[in-house]
């Protein structure tokens, strides 16, 4: 039997905490081939004679794809590994290049609504987990120098904002911090609103 | 964050506590609790703490649970981040010792050394509440 190849391209997809391992697919004509990873940490590095901890969710699966998530949930650097199964035929470790830091994670703006509901300024905020935190500003448009923010720990529901006055725009941004690795997203676009009689709001 | 650390230790809180059979010992509230460190003490022995649970704790309490093992990990790797921020603390003298915490730590290894190295260690991670809610209570 050729010795089965082990997975290449192994790269991580990490958005706003969210991690996941890619490999690409070892093709055997006619076989179903299984995968199983395993991630290692700093301490297990350091700590504990390098050892290599298994990931159920992850083992024997047909997927090319592994969401390690939560697995990853330390500020530290991350080794990962990938082999295959065919029958009983097996690869050696396919591993990651370098190490994964949750650190490097990509941050997006929020998804934000902002509504006019009579004179009061309200904004409603994706729920994006429990690492994250949110920084909104918002001012009467034309006086950006007098700009206000406030910092939402937990998104519950609607978050009052302010009293408008009737007739100038009210404009509003926001941007996601996550303490975990004291890093913040770009603002997202600003939405601006009027106070009026009936409710009017805006989804972007 | 302690935050990770604590809800990483609730997935397997009943487990490993279900794992200690003497329930008459502490290794970390005897004779007397953490809540009796003086404020000035609390960054020594926190410091002191991480480095006990990194170097002593996590490596003896491998289990034949692949979940537990994992939330291990997570607990584990997650002190190893904090450790390495407590011990900047540490070189640039913020985080001294005081005679009362030197012996408070001298007491907790005590404790753990009377025991058998995995009973110690799972009865150790089996108390990280009680160094959570002290954590939490005296930030």
């Amino acid at each position: 039997d050729a010795l089965l190849p082990a997975p290449q391209n192994i790269s991580i997809l990490s958005t706003n905490m969210k991690h996941f391992l890619t490999w690409s697919p070892v093709i055997v004509q006619g076989e179903t081939v299984r995968y199983s990873v395993e991630f290692q940490g700093e301490y297990e590095r350091e700590y504990a004679n390098e050892s290599w901890i298994p990931i159920c969710e992850c083992s024997v699966i047909t997927a090319t794809v592994c969401n390690i998530t939560e697995d990853i949930s330390a500020t530290v650097a991350y080794n990962l590994r990938v082999r295959a199964d065919v029958g009983a035929r097996r690869s050696e470790w396919g591993t990651l290049k370098g190490f994964f830091n949750r650190i490097t994670t990509s941050l997006t703006p929020p998804l934000m609504k902002v509504i006019a509901d009579g004179y009061h300024l309200l904004v409603e905020l994706e729920d994006m987990g429990p690492a994250f935190q949110f920084c909104v500003l918002y001012w009467k448009k034309g006086q950006e120098s007098r700009m206000q923010q406030k910092v939402v720990k937990e998104v519950s529901s609607v978050i009052h904002l302010d009293a408008m006055e009737a007739g100038p725009d009210y404009c509003v941004k926001a941007q996601t911090y996550v303490e975990a690795i004291n890093r913040s997203s770009s603002f997202s676009q600003t939405q601006c609103v009027r106070a009026q009689g009936n409710s009017q709001s805006v989804w972007l | 964050s302690v935050t990770e650390i604590r809800s990483g230790f609730t997935a397997i809180k009943a487990n490993i506590q279900a794992r200690d059979p003497i329930r008459t010992l502490s290794i970390l509230s005897y004779p007397h609790s953490l809540h009796k460190v003086k404020s000035s003490d609390r960054c020594c022995i926190t410091h002191h703490l991480f480095n006990f649970y990194v170097d002593k704790v996590f490596k003896h309490c491998k289990t034949e649970d692949s979940y537990v093992n994992r939330k291990i990990s997570s607990i584990a790797n997650s002190f190893l981040s904090v450790k390495r921020k407590l011990g900047q603390c540490h070189e640039q003298n913020k985080c001294t010792c005081g005679q009362e915490s030197t012996e408070k730590f001298k007491q907790i290894l005590v404790n753990y050394e009377g025991l058998n190295v995995t009973s110690a260690a799972i009865k150790s991670l089996g108390e990280l509440d009680i160094l959570l809610d002290w954590l939490e209570k005296s930030r």
